[in-house]
């Protein structure tokens, strides 16, 4: 793990230096041993700075669109489901291509840094991360810990699609395998066993705690309105009032915004500051997709075109 | 000091009676991951056994939307009808923390120009907070003169030791409540339990990881509103509203008026977040804080500077909420100490 750090320093640092790119958006460490911390690196000197090990959650595509209008190339670290956030962005005339250098690396699997930082002590240093295959053994200063994937990876990561990134024109280590953790929908499909009164029950339960923070907006790749209709005031379409008719409408609108152009990068359930699980939302719409136009995830492979956004013969008329 | 013990075996019993007597606020735990304090009808949905919970307890006091009045026009009058739903509310459970953070929202509400709504509801509210047993990696609280057993701000404060509460009897509302409850607050035993208190405050002292001086950092701020720092953080903010919203001393919102168009209407509040670009943006459209740069800073600036020249008070409390609710890790701990940094070389 720490040597995939060394040559990303290594590439970050020769793509400044002959001005291949004036930016590298890529991870750095955090305030504490579980964490790390976007960082934004335009000094070839500074490249000590950058990072890599299982905590490196965040979807920095994300950033992109910031530096659309700058002048200048960017690099971007990705991980495989951020790298499908790339081609819809691309695919979406967010940013052009030639703008971005992506710095793909193949990922293991990303811990969950709250069940970690749960098990380790306090304070500690992180100094070292091995991959055993279903388990990582994460040295400290303070000791050696081990933690097995299937209990302490992020929920998105037990169900990866891509843990080797669909776009790179800079690729960093190994290949990693597909693994089946977990059937990909097994959640929605849980979830759609229940009877209509069930799901309103357990949906209302969720979305009466939202704390309307639109963090689960913010952190959206795909999410890139100039002017987000929940901000709009006139005509006001969704009221700042907390409460679960308009929460239940904040979080439909959004999901069936970004249906058909959603990555599945799992980022809005990740940082849900009161564990709303949007991702079952999403998945929902992305089961769906697949099921009635055989759709890929969006963004899989650059030449997607978004399953709502074009019309073929071949669709089913169900509603018709 | 006036000392009780409440056995926990009675707590139950307790907490069912008070929900019955008062709106009662306590720590509530939503799907296994979640603690917030929410309105309870008993001491079942009530869980104690949390570090520090999810959401503050901020909206028992001030709510995330509020009603402030409606209206009916009636072609010759204009009836107002103010909310004046105001209940006797107990806050139960609240950490020291938290508590704190309202004696830095009263002189907000309650100082020179007084918020009827909030002033009401805080001057009819019971405040029990609940020392902690644990100290969180996040936590800081130390950094702004108390601690995991401070009982500052509260009427009571209950400790946990083991199968008994210590109860410490604050203020006069404080003596009342017991009084009125008697038959659950024993004065036998207090003495001990006072030592064991103390022990665990020593003992909760010594675990902060974080060990986070403010000198200087004001003054560098009182000096310095444009510093190229600044241009450093503010680049990973994704803009969301969560460490504003998690926070228990943010206070901030907005105004609106719904009507239907009918000669009817009503008036909200509901909070609001300086991280948002339509916090300061101005009828004419322009916007004083354009970008993440001048909202980074603002809220920075108010926790650390702001609140303390209006208030004289600080505007954080060491909660850890944001650092460890933030999806990109801003630390407020890491930008005190890089503040100070900035001071010392300037």
């Amino acid at each position: 793990m720490m040597d995939i750090a060394q040559q990303l320093r290594e590439q970050a640092k020769k793509l400044l230096e002959e001005k291949k790119v004036d930016l590298v958006i890529g991870f750095g460490e955090g305030t504490e041993l579980a964490r790390t911390t976007p960082v934004f690196v335009n000094n070839p000197e500074d490249v000590a700075v950058l990072t890599w090990n299982p905590f490196c959650a965040n979807n920095l595509v994300k950033y992109l669109t910031d530096y659309s209008h700058e002048p200048g190339k960017v690099a971007v670290v990705v991980k495989g489901c951020d790298s499908r956030a790339v081609n819809r962005l691309i695919a979406d005339n967010q940013i052009k291509k030639e703008k971005v250098v992506v710095i793909g690396v193949t990922c293991p699997g990303q811990l969950d840094w709250q069940k970690v930082a749960a098990k380790i002590s306090p304070g500690v240093r992180l100094k070292e991360v091995t991959d055993n295959g279903d388990s990582f053994t994460v040295k400290t200063d303070a000791g050696e810990y081990k933690f097995d994937k299937k209990d302490y990876m992020l929920r998105r990561c037990l169900v990866c699609e891509n843990p080797n990134p669909v776009v790179a024109d800079v690729l960093l280590g190994k290949e990693q395998p597909v693994k089946n953790y977990e059937e990909r929908f097994a959640e929605v499909k849980a979830l759609e066993q229940l009877s209509t009164e069930e799901k309103s029950a357990y949906w209302d339960k969720q979305f009466s705690r939202c704390l309307r923070c639109y963090a689960c907006r913010n952190v959206c790749t795909v999410c890139t309105c100039r002017e987000c209709v929940f901000d709009q005031m006139k005509p006001m379409w969704v009221s700042k009032r907390n409460n679960l008719s308009e929460n239940t409408a904040f979080h439909l609108i959004r999901a069936f915004h970004v249906a058909g152009r959603c990555v599945d990068c799992g980022e809005c359930d990740r940082i849900c500051p009161v564990d709303i699980p949007l991702r079952k939302l999403n998945q929902k719409i992305l089961k769906d997709l697949g099921d009635l136009f055989d759709a890929p995830t969006p963004g899989s492979r650059p030449d997607l075109v978004s399953p709502l956004g074009e019309f073929t013969t071949g669709d089913p008329e169900e509603f018709m | 000091m006036d000392a009780r013990v409440i056995n926990k075996g009675q707590l139950p019993e307790l907490l069912d009676r008070l929900a019955k007597d008062y709106a009662l606020f306590a720590p509530v735990r939503e799907e296994e991951t979640v603690t917030l304090f929410k309105k309870v009808a008993g001491a079942k949905e009530v869980a104690l056994d949390y570090t520090n919970s999810d959401v503050s307890p901020k909206g028992c006091l001030f709510p995330q939307t509020e009603k402030t009045f409606s209206y009916i026009y009636t072609g010759d009058s204009l009836q107002i009808n103010k909310n004046e739903d105001v209940q006797n509310t107990v806050i139960f459970g609240a950490r020291p923390c938290d508590v704190r953070s309202i004696l830095s929202l009263d002189p907000v509400f309650e100082g020179k120009f007084v918020d009827d709504y909030y002033a009401a509801r805080r001057q009819n509210t019971v405040i029990i907070g609940l020392s902690c047993n644990k100290v969180l990696s996040t936590c800081f609280c130390n950094a702004f003169n108390s601690g995991p057993c401070d009982g500052t701000g509260s009427d009571l404060l209950l400790t946990d030791l083991g199968d008994k509460y210590y109860v410490e009897v604050n203020t006069d509302k404080g003596k009342s409540f017991v009084e009125a409850y008697g038959q659950y607050f024993a004065s036998q035993g207090a003495e001990q339990l006072a030592k064991a208190k103390e022990e665990l405050a020593k003992t909760l002292e010594g675990q902060f990881i974080r060990q986070v001086d403010l000198g200087g950092v004001k003054e560098v701020l009182d000096e310095n509103f444009e510093l190229p720092y600044w241009d450093k953080v503010f680049k990973k903010c994704l803009g969301c509203g969560i460490c504003t919203y998690v926070c228990p001393t943010c206070h901030c919102f907005d105004i609106f008026d719904f009507t239907t168009g009918d000669f009817t209407g009503e008036r909200f509040r509901c909070w609001d977040s300086c991280m948002f670009p339509d916090f300061t943006l101005m009828a004419g459209g322009h916007n004083p804080r354009p970008t993440k740069k001048e909202r980074v800073r603002n809220r920075f600036m108010h926790k650390l500077k702001y609140h303390l020249d209006r208030y004289n008070i600080a505007g954080c409390v060491g909660c850890g909420r944001c650092i460890a609710k933030c999806p990109v890790n801003i630390d407020i701990t890491a930008i005190i100490k890089d503040l100070k940094e900035v001071g010392q070389n300037a």
